[in-house]
């Protein structure tokens, strides 16, 4: 579906992607996992045109993906970026509208907005509270919602789990689960390597720009060296 | 009582065509965080292409006024394209952008100069008529109250737009992040475009205003200097702060002019500026920044 062909990307002399290359198939949950500053970041930036690259190709659904923000969502990609980055001057139903920004069918963004309602019935019952006034954890719910609200076949989910209460994380990552139940594809970047991976069905190991690992995210998971690097076990 | 109420009247009037100024900066710095210094210059033009529409082309006063606020809406967008938006491209820092508008300003102020059209002071002719309306012992001028009624209704009409309609929306959510705004399918090119061109109809709005009030000459567009005090009073990039610091600007210095000396006017609004720098720097209602982790 997504496919990433030897990406370079220089970020202000930095040398932040290293031919990073990836594969991502229909109705799967692809991870990416790495420590932070390893590029997780700009590769998820630059597949939705944020970041131009110096080199390299991105193909979904066999075409060249445009390089330019807004054709990328048009495309069927639409990212919930790290940090949510929800507008705090704008209220719960306008975030989410801002989410189907480029829609114009008005019975599907009804029909999409009580889907995301029923996985975060939280939004709704702060449906007109400025976005800026909800907790983290609600916060990072609208981000999800706003980023289903263009109805993409795609999701980038950029480290869900920054940054909340560890019964927060559970939740977060049983609705990203709950996503792809919906026929979504998703790929996640996260630095929480054991959720990341748990919920997987394929995942990445970047290090430094580098890809490092690949293969499937249970392998992965059993994976000696990895579970020392990113799950804290000794053996 | 009867001083004092005009006095008021007059700096309702005055106030309001510096809010439609304000509001002009205030747009574009919500967006770009820069003071747009070539305003100014876009306002001067307007005075001018409403003059010179009502003069040597002899149109209508209605005709002149759009012809002047299409016609700097157009201006507007031209400067942001040629003098900002390369910049954009390249991610340039904040001071090359408000260079480029000082050389826009000085370029726009010395072609009006340099060309046929000269240095001289013109008067636009008179269009609402001498009379003032007597309203219960108090002279209203009839310009002041068409200053005010043009000055609120473009108001209204760009709140209008902000609040209530799609395009509004996308300004609101670009002022707050642009990245996250183009994250959701913003076209944020055209979203800057459309900014300047609204504070471009704004400025050439209000440069027939003040042209009427006052003259037409090249160097008109210092008067925004003025609304950008009042941007900054009311906090720059929060459109009901441009407009309330607009008011208070413009009535705190007719009463300045009334009550004490017409020369401590221009002092009072500086001396007001550097307050609130020091006190309260974000203004009455700066833009809102807090954001969660």
């Amino acid at each position: 579906m997504l496919r990433v062909e030897n990406l370079n990307v220089f970020y202000g002399g930095i040398h932040a992607l290293k031919g990073v290359s990836i594969d991502v198939q229909e109705g799967q949950i692809v991870s990416i996992i790495g420590s932070n500053g390893a590029g997780k970041s700009t590769l998820l930036n630059t597949i939705s045109g944020i970041v131009k690259p110096k080199e390299g190709r991105i193909e979904y659904r066999g075409k060249e993906l445009p390089r330019v923000p807004h054709r990328v969502v048009k495309a069927g990609i639409s990212q919930v970026p790290e940090g949510r980055l929800v507008f705090a001057n704008l209220t719960v139903k306008e975030n989410l509208m801002m989410g189907a920004y480029l829609r114009r069918d008005k019975k599907g963004i009804e029909r999409d907005l009580r889907s995301v309602f029923r996985l975060f019935p939280r939004l709704e019952e702060r449906i007109n509270q400025m976005a800026g006034t909800l907790s983290g954890g609600e916060q990072q719910m609208l981000a999800m919602g706003r980023g289903l609200m263009s109805s993409p076949d795609l999701i980038l989910l950029d480290e869900p789990s920054l940054g909340l209460a560890p019964l927060l994380v559970k939740t977060i990552f049983e609705i990203i689960e709950d996503i792809k139940r919906m026929n979504k594809t998703i790929l996640l970047v996260e630095q929480n390597a054991y959720k990341a991976l748990s919920v997987a069905d394929k995942a990445y190991v970047l290090e430094q720009g580098r890809i490092t690992r690949e293969g499937s995210a249970r392998d992965l998971l059993r994976d000696k060296t990895i579970q020392e690097a990113y799950l804290g076990k000794v053996q | 009582m009867s001083g004092f109420l005009q006095q008021l009247i007059n700096g309702l009037s005055i106030g309001s065509v510096y809010a439609l100024m304000a509001v002009g900066y205030s747009l574009v710095y919500s967006i770009m965080n820069f003071s747009n210094f070539a305003h100014g210059g876009v306002i001067m033009i307007g005075s001018y292409i409403g003059f010179f529409a009502m003069t040597a082309f002899k149109m209508p006063f209605a005709t002149a006024f759009c012809t002047a606020a299409l016609g700097t809406g157009l201006l507007a967008v031209l400067i942001e394209r040629i003098a900002y938006s390369p910049l954009r491209k390249r991610n340039a820092p904040f001071l090359y952008f408000i260079i480029s508008a000082m050389g826009v300003s000085i370029f726009l102020e010395n072609i009006i100069i340099a060309s046929p059209i000269g240095p001289t002071f013109r008067t636009y002719p008179r269009v609402f008529g001498a009379e003032p309306f007597v309203v219960a012992g108090v002279n209203i001028g009839r310009l002041d109250v068409m200053m005010f009624v043009i000055s609120t209704l473009s108001l209204i009409i760009l709140v209008f737009i902000i609040e209530k309609t799609r395009t509004g929306m996308g300004i609101r959510a670009s002022a707050y992040n642009l990245r996250a705004s183009a994250l959701m399918g913003v076209n944020t090119d055209r979203i800057i475009l459309i900014v300047f061109g609204l504070g471009g109809l704004l400025a050439g709005i209000a440069g027939v205003l003040f042209g009427m009030k006052y003259t037409v000459y090249p160097q008109i567009g210092n008067i925004t200097l003025k609304s950008f005090i009042a941007a900054v009073f009311g906090g720059l990039g929060s459109l009901p702060g441009a407009v309330i610091g607009s008011i208070l600007l413009g009535i705190i210095e007719t009463f300045t002019s009334g009550y004490l000396s017409s020369q401590f006017r221009d002092l009072i609004a500086f001396v007001l500026l550097i307050f609130i720098l020091v006190v309260r720097p974000r203004g009455l209602m700066g833009k809102i920044t807090e954001e969660k982790a």
